[in-house]
């Protein structure tokens, strides 16, 4: 929730707040471009946030081109939260067992992430809060200054999953970028204090009604065409459905949704012997698109593709409703993007809701 | 604890595989404390006889005598490990399977009615009952490592049986089939290798052989939407593991 409303500054308010978390001692995660593709990695400087750019997404395909505008790429805060692999504990050639901390210190600050990837970490939030101490402790120390989405690309439908393209709540600082000016508003104390240092003043009228008129348009952009109203009931009803069949004839069944998937928390884990008598045990992403994800002794739960796909959009759109008492998806258009080829979950969907016919 | 008790035979193949062993140096004069490589033909000349613990296998079963010693190998071993693309799919010995065998042995030798081999290269398999695979050309020394390390302690041993992309996105690398629609085999491919191609922006030319429920169809479908050549298309699949289930379907539809 906001505690300030809008306040208005200009855009050189950015590399301000930028440099206020680096004194407040927390490791900056933006995104920057790396190989013309936005990455969300540690950034030393605010000249390192990707700027200049835009990328253009649609199913199974990502470039960049010169704009103003950027959204993500690959990565999502998950990455930072709930690393791909993680050290859990170290065995001695006595036995000693020593546990890893590799949350220890670790201080981030996720900066210009959009309110997909924010909505994204409440999920994770409810998922995995009481299980997971490692991400307890960094989400713990962590810092969200959150843009608002002013344009929403191809596959982002985050609008109609509750999740943008506007920040609502969560945040310590929500800003958006209007020509030269910038709108910021803080969601906590830490956010309060930071933007008590900058030039801002209260929203003026005209200011404000281009700030709703943008992030209307933007809404509308980010929609797919399908609603959330009883969503997890009717896919229930059509658990039988065709539609699963017919869509996997293009699956590889590699599990790129789930790695790219800023929600996804499934995991395997493994054990690394050393010769010296040593050994690790790290945690690794796992995703049930993958084959031996749901094999256990004894069988598989789910040995056809069609059935390992059925139950990601399940899992997201209905299970999850029941477990966690949210939507496991946020809008961001990762899955969809990042397919290789190009499957894309909104037509998944709308084939499932009308009878396996679009 | 006795030692381990190990042979390393080879097959039609090129000696990579086995080499891996050589290539773990370090480790390896470590690993030589409490394994006994009693029979390794690349690394020592004096061959203890059997039966040996483990017996690791290199290459594929290629002609009617190699057939008679893939199955005293296996009366010899308790346990048989086939090692590398050759020996758990045929390797690139297989790819003589498409072509004219009798063409071959003209060009190539002299007499050849003096060649006797079998109509196609095949992996041990076929023949005798294998007890565990470790895939790729050539096997990496770590997962040889962890495989002995794991057994050693009574473990059933287990590999990576995720598909590429999984190790791939661990590691940190964006899709090159989406980024550039380079093609790669990673979708279909077991992983084991770290990614090493896609990890340098090429794609994954499936040396690990098939995942272990490979969307061979639908891969080959993805490289005619990517517009890819009919003959390129077959290229990708008809390399290391061309005689390999899923990969064997798509090369025939070319053939």
């Amino acid at each position: 929730m906001s505690i300030t409303g809008l306040y208005v500054s200009r855009l050189d308010a950015l590399p301000k707040i930028f440099t206020e978390l680096q004194r407040l001692n927390y490791t900056v995660v933006g995104y920057k471009v790396v190989n013309n593709v936005l990455r969300l990695d540690r950034l030393n400087t605010f000249e390192e946030v990707a700027t200049g750019v835009e990328d253009v997404q649609n199913p199974g395909r990502y470039y960049l081109i010169p704009g103003n505008f950027h959204r993500h790429g690959p990565d999502s805060p998950k990455n930072f939260l709930y690393p791909p692999r993680l050290p859990l504990f170290e065995v001695s050639p006595e036995w000693g067992v020593v546990v890893k901390d590799y949350s220890k210190d670790l201080r981030l600050a996720f900066f210009g992430i959009k309110s997909c990837d924010l909505t994204s970490i409440k999920v994770l939030d409810r998922v995995v809060s009481d299980v997971d101490e490692t991400y307890v402790s960094i989400r713990g120390n962590s810092v969200i200054v959150v843009e608002n989405c002013t344009q929403p690309g191809n596959t982002c439908f985050c609008n109609t999953m509750g999740a943008g393209p506007r920040a609502r709540d969560s945040f310590d600082i929500a800003y958006t970028r209007l020509g030269s000016k910038l709108v910021v508003e803080a969601g906590s104390d830490l956010g309060l204090k930071i933007i008590n240092r900058l030039a801002v003043e209260p929203i003026d009228d005209s200011t404000y009604s281009e700030f709703e008129s943008v992030m209307t348009k933007a809404a509308l952009k980010a929609r797919a065409n399908f609603e959330t109203e009883n969503l997890p009931e009717l896919l229930e009803l059509r658990l039988e459905s065709n539609a699963y069949k017919e869509v996997v004839k293009r699956c590889l069944g590699c599990a790129n949704c789930n790695l790219v998937c800023p929600t996804c928390f499934c995991f395997d884990v493994l054990d690394v012997l050393r010769i010296d008598g040593s050994a690790e045990r790290v945690r690794v992403w796992d995703g049930c698109l993958n084959y031996t994800y749901a094999q256990v002794a004894g069988g598989h739960f789910r040995p056809d593709l069609w059935a390992r796909y059925r139950h990601f959009i399940l899992h997201k759109f209905t299970y999850w409703i029941k477990q966690f008492g949210t939507f496991g998806c946020v809008g961001c258009g990762r899955c969809i993007t990042w397919c290789p080829a190009g499957i894309d979950i909104r037509d998944s969907l709308l084939r499932v809701l009308k009878g396996g016919v679009i | 604890m006795s030692k381990l008790k190990v042979a390393v035979f080879k097959f039609s193949s090129c000696d990579g595989c086995q080499l891996q062993f050589l290539n773990l140096e370090e480790e390896l004069l470590q690993l030589t404390e409490v394994v006994d490589f009693a029979l390794f033909y690349e690394a020592r000349s004096s061959v203890e006889p059997g039966p040996y613990d483990i017996s690791f296998v290199e290459g594929s079963i290629s002609t009617p005598h190699e057939v008679e010693l893939i199955n005293n190998v296996r009366r010899e071993s308790k346990i048989v490990v086939a090692i590398g693309a050759c020996a758990t799919s045929g390797g690139i010995q297989a790819l003589r399977n498409w072509a004219n065998l009798d063409e071959f042995k003209s060009y190539v030798y002299p007499r050849p009615e003096w060649i006797e081999v079998l109509k196609n290269a095949e992996p041990p398999s076929k023949f005798i009952k294998v007890d565990y695979e470790i895939r790729g050309c050539p096997v990496s020394k770590e997962q040889l490592l962890s495989f002995i390390l794991q057994y050693m302690r009574g473990k059933i041993p287990t590999l990576p049986v995720s598909p590429l992309c999984i190790e791939c996105k661990v590691a940190g690398n964006v899709c090159v089939l989406v980024v550039s629609g380079t093609p790669c085999l990673g979708p279909i491919t077991m992983g084991g290798c770290g990614a090493i191609c896609p990890s340098y922006g090429r794609g994954c030319y499936g040396c690990y052989g098939p995942a272990v429920d490979p969307q061979a169809p639908a891969m080959n479908r993805l490289f005619k939407e990517l517009d890819l050549k009919p003959k390129d298309i077959q290229l990708l699949f008809k390399q290391f593991v061309n005689w390999a289930k899923g990969f064997k379907e798509v090369v025939e539809e070319y053939e």
